[in-house]
């Protein structure tokens, strides 16, 4: 026996052991699939903790319970957990590693039959995250979803509705998914969940009669999308900093009798854009109350866009508060009802009478957003002293005004109190107080070291030339 | 004192002339005493002080809305900053390059300076180190108050596109600077550079991107057009890059934004960045050139 084969010996045992370690901590599906067959239905299986590898599908009305410590493993092939029957609960599950082929879409978990529950799960490394269809009447609650890392076009959808109406949708945490989209799905009920870094936060297509509240869309390409849905509320939600390249803090196209309150749209590249909506003749839609502050554009709509009130809403500091897509004006909407407007932090009017509203009525005119309207390449000098030029010029040359987009009788002077749930915001403020003591401290230590009376190397030897110089 | 013996490698005239100082020393001896100049000069603290209490005074007021919650605050701030700087950046720079040589050679201490045993490159490279430092310094206490206006209501958000946005003002005010020094050698009177100071301010600022937005009206350009002629001018350059660096695109300036995005991708900040130190190293470049040509004082 020579050397090597000694070492490859070695090796070979070595591997045999590690294999063997690593099955310790892998056990099989069956395990699970062993459980769920000897269980009686309508019975709670408490999973003992592990990591189980392989694809799962249940046709048995149960409980499966992971009490956090197991982890189900698809391994990259195909739908991790499928339910085929009602009355499944799955709670307290890691779920992972579905595939990633686009046509047979793998999802993280996938119900067939409702009602499920699914709740207090992890699921991560998934193509799609919860895809019910159709399964009426589930509740999804309290999970958290991420998706496979993948570009904005290829992900998989976090949960998807498909014709499965009454549905609760409750306190999930997803991240880096394409939507969480919903489908003739009809009568839900969505609060309190936490969508970030993915394409349209809550995506709503052709589902009537919704609620949507107390939700925190941050960071992803569009908030809210609303396309062909009606009756839908929106209420107390955070929508914040989402800009894709055609990004909406809400979106709303050719939908009936939307309510938006209470919300707070903040930061984001369009704060709320309305195309056709409402699209039938006798509808309306409803914008009242919501904080609409530092977004490129406030609101803004197509210029067919008619019967929209907006009242009481607070629009802050956004670069345009309300502007037309293209060339037009939004005169066949009210900006006040019952005799109150909008407050507009761009408003120039004053309040003599003391009752809160604005003497003369906020008509905003601006030649630059003409301009605008006219060539949109010129959009290359929003935020430069030319823009500035360009509207200086217009209030000095009246008859250079455009027609105003619009026109809010009735604005306000002072913002509303507005009952918002705002999100947690904000990053860390030492770094930035570091970063202000240090520019401060560059340039008193910089220019005391620079400046300071010193001996001039080029004239250390000589006074006279030293006193000369300076 | 003892007399240290001549490197017979030296070339330069003046230094072969009695002088044993490094060239490094006898810059760094002009852009000290340039800047203690500038630092003195009541034109500069009023332009200091005006920047800082301007740039205070927006990171105030574009906060002033956004209540107890930290969102976003430094977009806003920089909307805001960005006009500010633009304005009064490049005044500031221009007027200080503008009456670096000229005002010497008005007061007659050119002549003074260049008996120095110094090269005019050196004198001219120490003027513009100093007055770069200088103007760097000032525009530091500005943002160092606003940030500390930013940490104090809405905390560290945006810490990094910050950070750009102090570095690429100094970039913007360093080409500006040698603009004006440019402008300085060129003139005999101060009076005159100061003018062609104020009339280059005037051109960059307001109306090349006026003649430019009328072009876009009238000639209809393409996108690719606007952009290119629109990046050529350093302030545009300048806010293009503090956007980039703010949104990671520069879509909210419209089709032309998105073609520069999409056309350049991660290369657009290093272009943006390149704009503006060519319009550093070339005026600099020239000015060193005819200033060391030049026979006259």
């Amino acid at each position: 026996m020579n050397i090597t084969q000694v070492i490859a010996a070695l090796c070979v045992s070595f591997g045999i052991l590690w294999d063997a370690q690593a099955q310790e901590s892998s056990k099989s599906i069956d395990e699970i699939v062993r459980l769920i067959e000897s269980a009686e239905s309508g019975s709670t299986i408490i999973v003992p903790p592990g990591v189980y590898g392989g694809n799962l599908r249940i046709e048995k009305s149960i409980v499966l319970d992971g009490q956090g410590g197991v982890t189900i493993d698809g391994l990259g092939k195909g739908t991790v957990v499928e339910l085929g029957v009602g009355d499944i609960t799955l709670r307290g599950l890691t779920i992972r590693g579905s595939g990633s082929t686009v046509d047979q879409e793998p999802a993280g978990i996938r119900a067939f039959a409702g009602p499920v529950i699914i709740e207090h799960n992890r699921i991560e490394d998934v193509y799609f995250g919860i895809d019910l269809r159709p399964a009426p009447g589930s509740i999804i609650r309290y999970n958290v979803i991420q998706g496979k890392e993948l570009g904005l076009g290829r992900r998989g959808d976090g949960v998807r509705l498909w014709w499965s109406d009454d549905c609760i949708i409750v306190d999930n945490k997803v991240d880096a998914v394409r939507d969480m989209v919903f489908w003739y799905s009809e009568n839900l009920s969505i609060a309190r969940n936490h969508v970030t870094n993915s394409r349209y936060g809550l995506h709503f297509m052709y589902s009537h009669g919704t609620t949507l509240e107390d939700n925190e869309l941050v960071a992803n390409s569009v908030g809210v999308y609303l396309m062909y849905s009606n009756e839908i509320h929106l209420i107390k939600n955070s929508i914040v900093n989402n800009r894709g390249t055609s990004g909406y803090g809400i979106g709303l196209k050719d939908c009936d009798a939307i309510t938006i309150e209470h919300n707070a749209l903040l930061a984001n590249r369009v704060g709320i854009y309305v195309d056709n909506s409402p699209s039938s003749v006798d509808s309306y839609g409803l914008i009242v109350e919501n904080k609409i502050a530092f977004n490129e554009i406030g609101m803004l709509a197509t210029p067919i866009t008619h019967d929209n009130i907006v009242s009481r809403n607070a629009f802050v500091e956004n670069e345009e508060q309300v502007t037309v897509h293209g060339r037009g004006q939004l005169l066949l909407n009210e900006f006040s009802a019952d005799g109150v407007g909008n407050f507009w932090s761009s408003y120039s009017g004053f309040d003599r009478d003391g009752d809160g509203i604005g003497e003369f009525p906020h008509a905003p005119r601006s030649l630059f957003r003409s301009l605008l309207a006219r060539e949109p390449n010129l959009r290359i000098f929003l935020h430069s002293p030319a823009q500035q030029a360009v509207e200086l010029t217009a209030r000095a040359f009246p008859d250079l005004s455009p027609e105003p987009i619009f026109v809010d009788a009735f604005p306000l002077t002072r913002p509303p109190e507005l009952d918002l749930f705002v999100g947690t915001q904000g990053g860390g403020r030492f770094p930035m107080v570091g970063f202000s003591a240090g520019l401060l401290v560059i340039s008193v230590f910089g220019g005391w070291v620079v400046g300071r009376q010193s001996r001039l190397p080029m004239v250390s030897d000589s006074d006279l030339s030293q006193k000369a110089f300076l | 004192m003892s007399s240290l013996p001549i490197k017979a490698s030296d070339s330069s005239p003046i230094i072969k002339s009695g002088s044993h100082l490094s060239r490094a020393s006898s810059v760094i001896a002009f852009a000290r005493r340039e800047f203690r100049d500038a630092i003195s000069s009541r034109w500069f603290l009023l332009y200091t002080v005006a920047f800082t209490v301007l740039a205070v005074a927006v990171s105030f007021m574009s906060l002033a809305g956004s209540g107890s919650h930290g969102f976003a605050g430094f977009g806003r701030t920089t909307a805001g900053l960005l006009n500010l700087i633009m304005l009064v950046v490049p005044l500031m720079a221009l007027i200080a390059g503008a009456g670096s040589i000229a005002g010497e050679r008005e007061r007659g201490t050119l002549l003074y300076l260049l008996a120095q045993p110094i090269s005019r490159t050196e004198l001219l490279l120490g003027k513009y180190i100093g007055l770069a430092i200088a103007l760097c310094c000032s525009m530091c206490v500005g943002f160092g108050l606003s940030a500390g206006v930013l940490a104090w209501r809405v905390g560290g958000v945006g810490i990094s596109a910050f950070v750009m946005l102090v570095v690429f003002t100094c970039g913007l005010a360093l080409a500006m600077l040698s603009v004006g020094i440019l402008l300085s050698v060129i003139s005999r009177r101060s009076g005159v550079a100061t003018g062609l100071g104020l009339f280059v301010w005037l051109i960059l600022v307001f109306l090349s991107d006026l003649g430019l937005m009328a072009g876009t009206i009238l000639f209809k350009l393409r996108v690719q057009e606007v952009f290119v002629i629109g990046v050529m001018n350093p302030l545009q350059a300048f806010k293009m890059a503090v956007i980039v660096n703010m949104n990671a695109s520069l879509d909210v300036l419209g089709p032309v934004g998105m073609y520069a995005s999409q056309t350049f991708g991660g290369a657009l900040p290093w272009i943006l960045a390149l704009v503006i130190g060519v319009w550093t190293i070339v005026p600099l470049v020239i000015a060193l050139i005819l200033f060391s040509k030049r026979g006259s004082v």
